[in-house]
């Protein structure tokens, strides 16, 4: 698994979130199971799922751009290993300019060639540092900002919309945050990309002069450093490879004798004439190679190596880590458990019909036939009062529904329209919704009684009176019987005791 | 092994519904006071990685009892053919629309279902009912009674009489309020009913619970996310002129306010999608700890370096070079170099920051003015969101399905005001080390969230 894989599937996944936003949960969970279900093997190893999970799912709008994300890194990283190349190039031709005049500056080389580079490895172990260290946090955050590595941000620009927009995603989305990581280890890999080839620029011009040119190194400086100390300094400087490169430590007799001035058209240290001792001038050359190489390139190779597995590690991280991901990886692991009805549910309509009888007004002295259906009230002489109350005189009283048989109900509606009253009162819990037992009831008793008498069903209230609720239920369920001659009216002083 | 199947049957309008709806967590069950609402059988399956652990089927309520078991007690036969007899009313009245209903409740019942006979305990038993229990004796099917209170008044002892007279188990289930724990221990009942059920019901409830805890860990997740993320948001935009116009504030704070509302609803959407709802209505207070002080003006320079950052590094760069002549001169100089260097680049920086912003590179600008909101810095605006999200998932995690009414977010202080010296302490570490962005977001992330769970688990008695 290279870590451009890794970084085309980071840039998918990224993509791949974001159209998932619009797919149902349910949908996420079912299909997400079946993947994780195939991918069982890979359990243990959660970057692996993702990466399997991306392999297998499918979208709707869903664009797999990584691989053009990937393409664009590789161009990114080639354009900055050959500025690199190119800059140290330069850079060693400049400082190792010799037209045969005045010898090659030794201090001025090494100040110019190592010295910058060391410092700046160490502004990069700073930045690099795990954990912020106290009194040195803001200029760590500002080493992080300076990355040069950054600038292949910029230089991204230079590229088509498509392109530059597939990897762009990893910094320029709302997922940013959660990708610092990545992003730093990414730009701290680009800079040791611009700077390793830096190096080899370095070495590759320093070759290229020495192979094909006559080079005269001396050492010149105005402070009061005699050769012994110098050598020192240089013999302590070269420790990292005086035991299998002793040729390139400088020794005593070249520092004394190459020690130069260059007063009165130049002299060196050995007082004689520097046209007298041109090769041991040369003889600077594998010292000053080893010290590009062990304080530029090794140290560039190093980082390199260090930025490198540190990117890899940061991308199968935020495979797993990027918000999302852990709600991926529980749709992918737990069992899928659905309680819900497979089937969506048949929609109830209602039949509509014309409203409920308004026209009918419960007048005083209106004699009434009166049925208990279920029992539904308490004794008789209260409901009479309550009923006188409301305009009915109730000529008799009927029971039917609840314990009683249908043929019962039957004889019932014969006797009460056999009477001829003037209207009849059925008493109804109202609590009770109205089952179609009762609207059979209300249909024979129409039948038999004629289509003028009027019906009036009494509601009944519970303990808490009669609700508004139900008496909407009983007023929309009886308005499926289209009776002209039906009237509903709330009875709250009639509760069930 | 035959799967356990359990039919809610009963009177319409008695919340059997509800009870399903409740049980199989699916606010997709349609609950209306119009009797007739159910008027086909609906399966409710527990699945499990597509093997199916028990179902439960809602039916219509009886219509025509009273008829139909008078048809059953016309037919001769001996109390152990009662069971062929009701079959037999099936198969005699499958297409009858008088009795559709009675049919279809009674198709899986005979089918081998358990019955489940709900009654609305709140209201008084009346004679009415005897048709539909006999009915249900008749098939000769294992049964249990829940008494369902739909609305205040208490008529359970009344009813409890009335039914042990035809069920051997009866309980109450209150399908609005019963909480997981209460539906664990009603599937856990069912298994009583015949033996070989048991098992898969024992099996049904721990995959529940797994599933519970999962959920929750999910919605410490989530809240945990949001919350961080809505900490460390800030908003910019590059100011025109040196100073904000109130026009721009205003904008900026508009579009700031918005983005942190409309985290704390997809946050709200997340967890709810994790307990299965859907599209719940929420009445909720907007939060406001926004003020004045959310607002700072910034000078970015190259690369985005604050003034603070430019000088740090312009004094170390000083200090560097500094050193380069201490070095040259052997240490003789005690370190002056350094020092002098440091303070020369440090004052350089200072003195030529604002100059840098105004360079362009490529039209480019290497800096600028820009005006900043948030991040939020009131110390109890952490609390406060993550109050309000635990009030919210605490609420979601006790509602039930059958509940249709809108969710009150009202008073969210009671979420953080039980918690113990440690726990906030520790909050208040992990709030700061978000504020300083001392680790990877994630691990920030899954420390709060392994807080937030704590407190879940914490307040569970506390509600």
């Amino acid at each position: 698994m290279t870590h451009t894989s890794l970084l085309s599937d980071l840039i998918d996944l990224i993509s791949a979130f974001q159209a998932d936003d619009s797919t149902g949960y349910d949908e996420k969970k079912i299909r997400d199971r079946n993947i994780g279900r195939a991918l069982r093997d890979l359990e243990k190893n959660p970057p692996a799922q993702v990466r399997g999970w991306l392999a297998g799912v499918k979208i709707p709008g869903f664009t797999r751009i990584g691989q053009n994300g990937a393409q664009l890194y590789h161009v990114l990283c080639l354009i900055l290993v050959v500025a690199g190349l190119a800059t140290g190039w330069g850079l060693a031709r400049a400082v190792l300019h010799y037209d045969g005049t005045q010898p090659i500056n030794v201090v001025n080389a090494l100040g110019l060639l190592v010295l910058p580079q060391l410092l700046l490895l160490l502004l990069w172990l700073l930045a690099s540092m795990p954990v912020k260290i106290p009194l040195f946090s803001s200029l760590q955050s500002a080493l992080r900002l300076l990355n040069p590595g950054k600038l292949a941000r910029h230089l991204a620009r230079l590229f088509p919309s498509r392109t530059r927009q597939s990897l762009s995603t990893l910094w320029g989305t709302e997922q940013a945050a959660a990708l610092t990581p990545v992003t730093r280890w990414l730009f701290s890999f680009w800079s040791q990309l611009f700077a390793f080839g830096f190096n080899i620029g370095v070495l590759a011009a320093a070759f290229y002069l020495i192979s094909f040119s006559d080079l005269a190194f001396a050492w010149s400086t105005t402070l009061r450093l005699d050769s012994d100390t110098f050598h020192r300094f240089l013999f302590g400087f070269s420790w990292p490879w005086h035991t299998f490169a002793p040729e390139a430590v400088p020794s005593l007799e070249l520092v004394q004798n190459s020690r130069y001035f260059r007063f009165d058209e130049g002299s060196l240290g050995s007082n004689s004439p520097i046209t007298e001792t041109p090769a041991r001038l040369g003889e600077w050359w594998p010292f000053l190679i080893a010290a590009v190489t062990c304080y530029g390139l090794l140290p560039r190779l190093a980082t390199l190596v260090v930025s490198w597995f540190r990117l890899r590690h940061h991308l199968r991280q935020a495979l797993v880590q990027l918000p999302g991901s852990v709600e991926l990886l529980a749709r992918m692991n737990s069992l899928l458990v659905s309680t819900s009805a497979l089937e969506p549910e048949a929609v109830f309509t209602p039949t509509s019909g014309p409203d409920i009888a308004k026209e009918i007004t419960l007048r005083a002295g209106l004699k009434c036939a009166v049925i208990d259906w279920s029992d539904a009230t308490g004794s008789e002489p209260e409901v009479e009062t309550q009923l006188r109350e409301t305009g009915i005189e109730a000529v008799r009283f009927y029971s039917a529904g609840g314990a009683q048989t249908t043929a019962a109900d039957a004889e019932i509606i014969a006797s009460l329209c056999d009477a001829h009253p003037e209207a009849v009162a059925l008493l109804v819990k109202s609590w009770e919704p109205p089952l179609l037992e009762f609207l059979d009831f209300l249909h024979a008793l129409r039948q038999r009684c004629g289509k003028k008498i009027p019906l009036i069903v009494l509601l009944g209230g519970a303990d808490d009176g009669v609700s508004p609720r139900d008496h909407e239920i009983w007023r929309v369920t009886l308005r499926r019987l289209r009776d002209p001659k039906l009237q509903i009216e709330p009875l709250p002083g009639i509760a069930k005791p | 092994m035959t799967t356990p199947r359990f039919a809610i049957v009963g009177h319409p309008n008695k919340g059997k519904s509800s009870i399903v709806a409740t049980l199989a967590r699916d606010e997709s069950v349609a609950i209306s006071p119009i009797p007739g609402t159910t008027t086909e059988d609906r399966v409710y399956p527990m699945r499990v990685d597509g093997e199916t652990l028990y179902e439960l089927v809602d039916t219509p309520g009886f219509q025509r009892a009273r008829a139909a078991l008078e048809w059953m007690q016309n037919q001769e036969g001996t109390s152990a053919e009662r069971a062929d007899i009701t079959r037999r009313f099936v198969d005699e009245h499958r297409d009858d629309p008088r009795f559709a209903a009675e049919c279809s409740l009674l198709e899986p019942i005979l089918d081998g279902a358990g019955i489940l006979y709900v009654v609305d305990g709140s209201r008084p038993f009346g004679e009415e009912y005897e048709a539909e229990m006999e009915i249900l004796r008749w098939t000769g099917q294992p049964s249990m009674a829940l008494i369902n209170l739909i609305r205040e008044s208490d008529h359970t002892a009344e009813w409890i009489n009335a039914l042990g007279q035809y069920f051997r188990i009866v309980r109450v289930f209150d399908a609005l309020t019963a909480d997981f724990d209460r539906c664990i221990q009603l599937l856990l009942a069912f298994g009583q009913l015949r033996e070989a059920w048991r098992q898969p019901l024992e099996k049904a409830v721990e995959i529940l619970r797994e599933e519970q805890a999962q959920r929750r860990e999910q919605s410490a997740h989530v809240i945990a996310e949001t919350v961080a993320r809505m900490i460390t948001y800030s908003k910019r935009r590059a100011l025109v002129r040196e100073a904000p116009t109130k026009k721009e504030k205003d904008a900026l704070k508009k579009a700031y306010r918005k983005k942190l509302a409309g985290m704390e609803q997809s946050c709200r959407k997340r967890v709810e999608r994790i307990y299965s709802y859907r599209g719940m209505e929420r009445h909720e207070p907007l939060f406001d700890l926004l003020d004045e002080n959310l607002f700072a003006e910034e000078t970015w320079k190259l690369f985005g370096l604050t003034q603070q950052q430019l000088i740090a590094t312009g004094t170390m760069g000083g200090a560097a070079a500094g050193g380069v002549i201490d070095l040259a001169v052997g240490g003789s100089s005690l370190l002056l170099g350094a020092g002098l260097g440091a303070l020369v680049g440090g004052a350089s920086a200072w003195l030529t920051a604002d100059r840098i912003a105004d360079i362009k590179i490529l039209g480019l600008p290497l800096g600028g003015k820009e005006l900043r909101v948030g991040p939020m810095r009131n110390i109890n605006f952490p609390y406060v969101a993550l109050g309000r999200a635990l009030l919210h998932q605490r609420l979601i995690e006790d509602r039930t399905h059958a509940q249709r009414d809108p969710l009150e977010l009202r008073d969210h202080s009671t979420a953080m005001q039980e918690l113990e010296g440690a726990q906030r302490k520790g909050l208040e570490e992990t709030f700061n080390r978000l504020r300083k962005q001392e680790a990877a977001p994630h691990q920030l992330v899954d420390d709060l969230a392994e807080e937030v769970e704590e407190i879940m688990s914490q307040q569970d008695g506390n509600f």
